[in-house]
């Protein structure tokens, strides 16, 4: 695959739950290599935009490319070359977390030896080796997150999808998960987040696309954004020009 | 490059992976219950102690028209063996929708594996789950005065149909419970099916001797269904045509509408 073709291609993407349109005509564009955070308010369609790029969930109308294919009419090829870490830890908690790792890994088509082998490089990048063999049940929640996202990359994911990825931790955890996330960067990986922290995405993301009532309302990059609003303007200061709400939240 | 970004190892095609991947959740499924031992009390601890409780109380009653000794004991614990099962299928229920309300669930969804593993790994796992049940009782009962004339081909055809039935009401309690929706509701109301089916049945009695109302409906169910192949199997029956045709109607259609509730889009 070429490396000029976008990560993510989406053209005029509309979903509705009943009478709510949770996206109304979403265009959105997400380059190879780079890191894009989704924001917006409350109920903005940032999941559900998310859902439909990771196969989970069918756009009402529109079209999505990831990595070159077609997410509806090829779901398995975009599948195997995204990772997912959703809004809640996809885990199982009655396991150790090695062994959810080693079946992650395995249900995503590696052979055992190689589950095993990358099980092991994952649990010492994230600082989870001491920790492997015990239930998830009993892990922090810092700790989870890591082990979730670390099962994202069991089958080296070219693009990954983070939704939410530091909600509730502490700024401890947070730190740790976003070194791990820029050494993801600077190997190359595509990442697209959704994020409630508009520092973390105004520090890290090259790209922001901003969605309101589940339309793409700004794009630009982070210095881009906060120029709209005027000279010496915040992320969050931006964010309420743009939108009219005070916060970034779920 | 860091190990965060190795160049990714060859995956296995996915066409040849149905079975492995049904088996790789099988795998987990009975690794948590070894892990978590507290979750086998359920389906292996309390039926020895209802089959126990049963027989001893209720053992030694006349079965009307039978007038050899100990022909209800015979009669009861086939119904006990299928009674369990069915008491015990609304638990995949509820674990298929734990399952399905998780985290997991969209992990499993955005992987590229079968898209059939996850129900017919949970098959897998309960039906061994059920046979060691049905083994368990059957061990119990041949002391407590259970007879199987035809011997170890006798018992483990009890202990096939028994899986069979208990995979067949499993997987529609997996539909119901999918249907649901929701974890708790499931909790209170998959039981209560069950309950109806077992004691609508000819699980503890003779169809003839339930309440008028009781009779179309016990003919019509299959507990009475299973209860009977099973009592036959004892007695040196072959009911085999019966038996599969229990066993088709059974699983093929929750199954296949487990499947579609499972797989569809959200």
């Amino acid at each position: 695959m070429s490396d000029s073709r976008p990560a993510i291609e989406a053209a005029a993407v509309r979903k509705a739950f009943g009478q709510v349109k949770a996206l109304d005509g979403v265009d959105l564009m997400v380059n190879q290599g780079s890191l894009t955070a989704l924001l917006g308010p409350n109920g903005a369609g940032k999941t559900t935009m998310v859902r439909i790029i990771a196969t989970l969930s069918r756009a009402d109308a529109g079209t999505v490319r990831v990595l070159g294919f077609d997410v509806a009419r090829q779901p398995g090829e975009v599948r195997a070359r995204i990772g997912l870490t959703g809004q809640y830890a996809g885990l199982e908690e009655a396991l150790s977390g090695r062994d959810n790792l080693i079946l992650i890994g395995r249900l995503a088509g590696l052979r055992r030896g190689d589950a095993l082998s990358r099980a092991a490089e994952l649990t010492a990048s994230f600082g989870l080796s001491d920790v492997e063999g015990r239930l998830v049940k009993t892990y922090s929640g810092g700790m989870r997150r890591r082990l979730d996202l670390a099962a994202s990359l069991m089958a080296r994911p070219s693009l990954l999808v983070l939704d939410e990825p530091t909600t509730g931790l502490d700024p401890g955890s947070r730190q740790q998960l976003w070194t791990a996330l820029m050494d993801l960067k600077a190997a190359g990986t595509t990442m697209l987040l959704t994020t409630q922290y508009l520092e973390e995405a105004d520090k890290f993301a090259d790209f922001l696309h901003l969605l309101d009532h589940g339309k793409v309302i700004a794009t630009g990059t982070p210095a881009q954004l906060k120029a709209s609003a005027g000279a010496d303007a915040t992320l969050d200061e931006a964010f309420l020009a743009l939108t009219g709400h005070a916060t970034v939240s779920r | 490059m860091t190990a965060l970004a190795a160049p990714a190892a060859p995956a296995i095609p996915i066409r040849f992976r149905a079975a492995r991947d049904s088996a790789l959740i099988a795998g987990r499924n009975l690794r948590v219950l070894r892990k978590n031992p507290g979750r086998l009390i359920y389906p292996l601890v309390q039926p020895v102690v209802l089959l126990v409780m049963f027989v001893s109380v209720f053992g030694d009653l006349a079965l009307a028209g039978h007038a050899a000794p100990g022909a209800y004991r015979q009669f009861l614990v086939a119904g006990v063996i299928i009674e369990n099962a069915a008491l015990t299928a609304p638990t995949t229920g509820l674990a298929l929708l734990r399952d399905a309300s998780s985290g997991l669930a969209d992990r499993f969804r955005s992987l590229p594996m079968s898209r059939a593993a996850v129900l017919a790994g949970r098959a897998a796992s309960d039906a061994v789950v059920f046979a060691a049940q049905a083994v368990l009782l059957l061990a119990v009962a041949t002391p407590l005065g259970f007879r199987v004339s035809d011997g170890l081909p006798g018992y483990a055809a009890i202990v096939g149909i028994t899986v069979v039935f208990g995979l067949a009401l499993a997987v529609a309690a997996g539909w119901f419970a999918l249907l649901l929706g929701d974890p708790e509701t499931a909790e209170r109301v998959l039981f209560f099916p069950a309950i109806a089916l077992v004691f609508i049945s000819s699980a503890f009695a003779p169809v003839n001797d339930l309440a008028g109302w009781m009779q179309p409906i016990a003919r019509a169910n299959p507990v009475t269904a299973a209860a009977a192949v099973l009592r036959s199997l004892a007695v040196g029956g072959h009911p085999i045509r019966r038996a599969s045709l229990l066993a088709r109607r059974l699983i093929l259609i929750p199954g296949t509408l487990a499947a579609r509730r499972w797989n569809r889009p959200r």
